[in-house]
């Protein structure tokens, strides 16, 4: 293992696989097959020629193998530019479609800022949001959706695997109250679910559910919101507002040219994923404990979120004694991590995830968050394991046993 | 966040970290954990000059490296109620953005609670 400072041409362990994911190589051949086709680059909506045929096909298998992973119809698939647009057009579709019935949202302050942001825009416009607080282990209690439903929500939007601290809601149990409830749909953020743990839209009962390709090994700039055709009689089906126009396309509820390699990329990567899925589990897991173990023996370092109750591709832990942005310098040339502080600034700020369990600012800001992937190895977290006991030692050696404040 | 040579160096050897004790040593803290930046300087001072300096920082690393340089460089000259070098200037030495500024003044704080005291020891 070489942990002594890289030379310039040599990369850091890639430990951010819940950021992004390098594309599957079979994915990105796919992908290429699709750009250097003879007949592939058709427009999808051109019905009028082969060419258009040859790339609805594709598009229409790859809406097929989507489909198949995650449980749904072919006919729920709808395609985005990612899961970020998928949240919009769930929470603005839903909210302007219904807005004569209800203008009440419920939500969780530890959501994705996807949700977090429309939910906030949509305050601006005169809606209620409910803002659930989960437990000091992230997790939430479903009576609590059910104790902040009201005769006008229109909308439940809670995300199944929390992409910060990866615990896993009880989502079934949340669908189950939001169909009692009769007029709050539930839309999942589903974003870090695929390859994660099982995911089936049908059994789950979720109403909309965004999807994304490339934390799953597949391409950045597609997604996907699934939208149920599914109803019970007196529901019926969940309805959206379309939030673009210019085409029809995508039941018209996503006007747009379809990018057709990037579709295929999505839909050969979550057939992947969802092949692969059990196996990768089980041998991430056992990375993840290796991580743990290596990192508790360190001492003063505390896991953020359920350990029971989560997806074994995410570790997060904060370390005692040690400035967050220091930490992060400290092991950025050997290993890729994200931080518990959004460092869009100069002045980082804490991560609201963090701070909304009960972790303190300082505890928050020196937290750091390990993604586990296909990628990683054993070698991979014992270089982890070694840089951060030498420079977190290190680090609290240059803050000697400085007063509590 | 991207560090310029000179912090990168002193953060990563972030040499002379530590305590003196004795007879001639003089310490000076500010900032707290809760800020989320403390420093604390000890300064040994031989007839006037000094003679040794020691920091200890809970702070990113434009703090560490500061204190670190500004613990290397005192050592030989004569104490005085001052940072060696003022603050603008140890801004654009060690490219700490602006909205850093006010961590370089909790150096100065520290420095000076210990330099003051020194000045007035003449040992």
């Amino acid at each position: 293992m070489n942990t002594a400072h890289p030379n310039k041409a040599r990369m850091p362990v890639y430990l951010d696989h819940a950021a992004t994911t390098p594309v599957d190589t079979r994915v990105a051949l796919a992908m290429a097959d699709v750009l250097r086709s003879e007949t592939g680059y058709g427009n999808p909506a051109s019905t009028s020629h082969d060419y258009g045929d040859a790339a609805a096909a594709l598009v229409e298998s790859a809406r097929a193998q989507v489909a198949a992973a995650v449980g749904a119809r072919a006919a729920e698939v709808i395609w985005t530019s990612g899961a970020t647009e998928a949240s919009n057009l769930a929470i603005f579709g839903v909210s302007q479609y219904y807005r004569d019935r209800g203008r009440h949202i419920v939500t969780a302050r530890t959501e994705h800022k996807a949700v977090l942001d429309p939910c906030r825009e949509l305050e601006r416009r005169g809606w209620e949001v409910s803002y659930l607080l989960p437990d000091k282990e992230g997790l939430l209690d479903p009576g609590q959706v059910a104790a902040a439903l009201r005769p006008d929500t229109v909308l439940v939007s809670l995300m199944h695997v929390n992409n910060e601290i990866g615990v896993v809601q009880n989502i079934a149990a949340v669908a189950a109250i939001c169909a009692r409830h009769g007029g709050a749909w539930l839309h999942v953020d589903a974003a870090q679910s695929v390859g994660k743990c099982p995911v089936d839209f049908a059994s789950l009962g979720a109403d909309l559910m965004s999807l994304s390709a490339h934390k799953v090994y597949g391409p950045k700039g597609v997604g996907a919101l699934l939208v149920a055709q599914r109803g019970e009689a007196a529901r019926g089906r969940v309805q959206l507002a379309a939030l673009q126009f210019g085409g029809g396309q995508e039941r018209s509820l996503r006007a747009g040219t379809l990018p057709t390699h990037q579709i295929v990329g999505m839909g050969l990567a979550l057939e992947l994923a969802s092949r692969l899925s059990s196996m990768e589990t089980a041998r991430v897991a056992q990375l993840q404990q290796r991580l743990w173990r290596g990192l508790a023996a360190i001492g003063g370092v505390l896991r953020n979120g359920s350990a029971t109750r989560s997806v074994p591709h995410l570790l997060n832990v904060s370390f005692e004694g040690v400035e967050g942005e220091s930490l992060l310098a400290a092991i950025r040339p050997y290993v890729a991590v994200s931080t518990g502080s959004a460092c869009t600034s100069a002045l980082a700020e804490p991560s609201y995830v963090l701070r909304a369990l009960g972790r303190s600012e300082r505890l928050s800001e020196s937290s750091l968050r390990f993604g586990l992937g296909r990628t990683t190895t054993e070698g991979d977290i014992d270089t982890a394991v070694t840089v951060l006991t030498r420079e977190v030692g290190r680090l609290r050696n240059v803050a000697g046993a400085m007063p509590v404040a | 966040m991207n560090y310029n040579e000179l912090t990168r160096r002193y953060f990563e050897s972030a040499a002379n970290v530590g305590e003196l004790t004795g007879a001639g040593v003089f310490r000076g803290a500010a900032g707290s954990l809760e800020r989320g930046t403390w420093v604390q300087f000890d300064l040994q001072i031989n007839t006037g000059a000094v003679s040794a300096a020691r920091f200890l920082a809970f702070a990113c690393p434009h703090t560490i490296a500061v204190s670190a340089w500004l613990a290397e460089r005192a050592v030989g000259h004569r104490v005085r109620a001052l940072l060696p070098e003022g603050v603008h200037e140890l801004r654009d030495r060690f490219a700490v953005p602006v909205e850093k500024l006010g961590r370089l003044l909790i150096i100065e704080d520290a420095w000076l609670a210990a330099a003051v005291q020194a000045v007035e020891y003449r040992g």
